[in-house]
């Protein structure tokens, strides 16, 4: 049975896992959620149309993981257990090498792994037809581009073979890269050719026939203004003191930016052919995920948040954990027990 | 896009660039910023997202500002199926990876923004990598800054015309040379921008990284060393390969887009609902 859960549902999972992710260092926290989007990643893997993802999730944690901590260990000469001595006329690594830097490093990496695991299932879970739909109305001429781009792919890669089937009966065995001037040059006119015939093709139907632009002059300065409360947000916000007015300053930034692309968007015209519908699966998955945004980004009294942290530096201890905390993370899981449950 | 006074546009394009180009060099200004305050650990765990959003918004307005200029039915065409062949080329090399960071798509992407210009360079390079990531499976938070990178690639480009134009080389196989050369530069460039958004993330916190006063040359030595250590090599063959496809298709290629650049040089203007001839509809 074909589970489809709805964009936003699988939107407000990933700010979750994300969320996560960026707010706490404890690594049982972190395992916990990786734990839960491997489930929700194994869960999608067993639907019959799912495809494997181009990167081998497994791979690419065994690397990062490891190279976030042999660099980090090699080079943050931090932390009171020494493991080894590096001489010090080495440049950069020279000093002592620390476990409290090669565990900080394995966290930076379990963390990097995690992002890189929830977005693979959002690849994994959203059709790419979904993904452009989520590309705001006021960028109607790209979502236009990435629909011709992505309808033409196979097209090109169908038409790219064509042609090579034709040059190698003729003898070109495609092996030095003079060779392949004979494929990439047809592929390239080719496609002009078929950009010509489908722009004429688009303004015979009536495509930009009548004027669909705004005049936005008022909200492009806006956007000039927010781009600059933006950026003095973000700079006031890396110095600690002056954290607080560069929150600020920066949420007001993105609103004014949101603000004035939902204002330009509204004044095109768009038709929707067929609507998701919201079902009581995304209710729980959106559920699940309020859950986890609620528990770490409120300081709510009934969840010890000082377990959100784990300083390794400079001796290094056992994480502290709060079972509620855990407990909150596995809303992560919602998602997985839907499939797990709509495939019985 | 009506009334787009030149001033909104530099403006918008400025600022955009600026906030892409700060918030991928903040870790070189960590230490002017917070010279002897420390960076407390939870802090560095929200930058790999605060660099997300800061790119991506900073891109979508500079995407909005640069799409003005698409708004006819040819250049989206045009985008669109050069974007496809593009996509369908790292579609091929992820199937299939060449060496190291070898990636065909640069030659593309260079070679249209030098020859239709920086705003159709930059979609080009942007739009590229959104739509190879939507078909590959890539979407992420490194996202943003592929596509600002490679827009920047393409939006570049146009910078080696005055040269080629100068040393009269059009048409000639130094313009290619010139463009081969670029095209090197960016398969480091490209490898030094996408490691910014990495490597403060795994080099771990400000403190023991980048020690507060450090300065801008310490710091940018560090980055170096890390560079060195992780890419230096996947980049150098990135560089070449950009050389070889420039060098090898690079004149054909230039060929087919100024032959179809003057075959794409006319104007559709709509008639105005009030203009139509109502006894045509008759």
């Amino acid at each position: 049975m074909k589970v489809a859960l709805h964009t936003w549902a699988w939107i407000s999972w990933l700010a979750a896992a994300l969320i996560v992710l960026s707010t706490t260092r404890n690594p049982i926290y972190i395992t916990l959620t990786l734990s839960c989007i491997a489930v929700v990643m194994f869960s999608l893997s067993t639907r019959p149309e799912s495809t494997p993802p181009p990167i081998n999730p497994l791979k690419f944690g065994l690397i990062v993981v490891s190279l976030s901590a042999l660099f980090n260990a090699a080079i943050s000469h931090f932390g009171d257990t020494v493991l080894l001595y590096m001489p010090e006329n080495l440049p950069v690594i020279g000093g002592p090498i620390t476990l409290e830097a090669f565990v900080y490093g394995v966290i930076n990496g379990l963390v990097l792994t995690g992002i890189f695991w929830a977005f693979t299932v959002l690849n994994q879970a959203l059709p790419t037809r979904q993904l452009i739909r989520l590309i705001p109305r006021a960028f109607y001429p790209l979502a236009v581009v990435t629909s011709i781009a992505i309808t033409f792919i196979p097209t090109t890669i169908r038409q790219q073979k064509q042609i090579r089937e034709a040059q190698m009966i003729r003898g070109n065995q495609m092996r030095g890269i003079g060779d392949w001037i004979p494929l990439i040059i047809p592929l390239l006119v080719g496609g002009l050719e078929r950009a010509i015939q489908l722009a004429e093709a688009m303004t015979a139907r009536g495509f930009a026939s009548t004027s669909t632009q705004v005049d936005d002059s008022r909200q492009r300065i806006f956007m000039i203004v927010g781009l600059i409360v933006l950026l003095a947000g973000w700079l006031l916000r890396l110095n600690p003191n002056l954290a607080l007015p560069g929150t600020l300053l920066l949420i007001s930034g993105i609103l004014l930016i949101a603000a004035m692309l939902y204002s330009i968007g509204r004044q095109t015209p768009r038709t929707t052919y067929s609507r998701q519908i919201w079902t009581i699966s995304d209710t729980l998955v959106l559920s699940g995920s309020l859950i986890v945004l609620l528990v770490f980004l409120l300081p709510l009294p009934w969840f010890d948040r000082t377990t959100l942290a784990y300083p390794v530096y400079p001796v290094i201890s056992p994480p502290l954990v709060d079972p509620t905390i855990g407990f909150a993370i596995l809303g992560l899981l919602f998602p997985a027990v839907i499939i797990f449950r709509k495939s019985l | 896009m009506k009334g787009s006074p030149k001033v909104i546009t530099l403006l918008i394009y400025g600022l955009s660039m600026a906030i892409g180009i700060i918030a991928l060099l903040y870790p070189f200004l960590f230490p002017a910023v917070i010279e002897g305050i420390p960076m407390g650990m939870a802090r560095m765990g929200e930058m790999p997202l605060m660099l997300t959003l800061l790119l991506g918004l900073g891109l979508l307005v500079l995407l909005y500002e640069a799409q003005g200029q698409a708004i006819n039915t040819k250049l989206i065409a045009l985008l669109g199926v050069l974007v496809a062949i593009n996509a369908a080329l790292r579609f091929i090399e992820v199937a299939i990876p060449g060496p190291g960071g070898f990636s065909p798509i640069f030659f593309l992407i260079i070679l249209t923004g030098y020859i239709y210009g920086s705003k159709f360079g930059f979609l080009m390079g942007s739009l590229t990598m959104f739509v190879s990531a939507l078909v590959t499976g890539g979407v992420g938070p490194w996202l943003p800054s592929q596509m600002f990178a490679a827009g920047w690639a393409g939006m570049s480009a146009p910078l080696c015309r005055p040269i080629v134009i100068g040393l009269n080389l059009e048409d000639r196989r130094g313009e290619v040379v010139l463009l081969a050369i670029f095209g090197i530069g960016w398969g480091f460039m490209y490898g030094l921008i996408m490691n910014l958004w990495s490597w403060p993330f795994i080099v771990g916190p400000a403190e023991q990284y980048w020690t507060p006063g450090a300065g801008f040359a310490e710091t940018l030595r560090r980055y170096m060393a890390y560079y060195a250590l992780t890419s230096l090599g996947w980049d150098i063959l990135r560089a070449i390969g950009n050389a070889l496809l420039i060098l090898g298709f690079g004149i054909p290629t230039l060929r087919a887009f100024r032959r179809f650049q003057s075959r794409f040089d006319f104007d559709y203007q709509p008639n105005p609902a009030k203009q139509i001839n109502p006894e045509l509809n008759t």
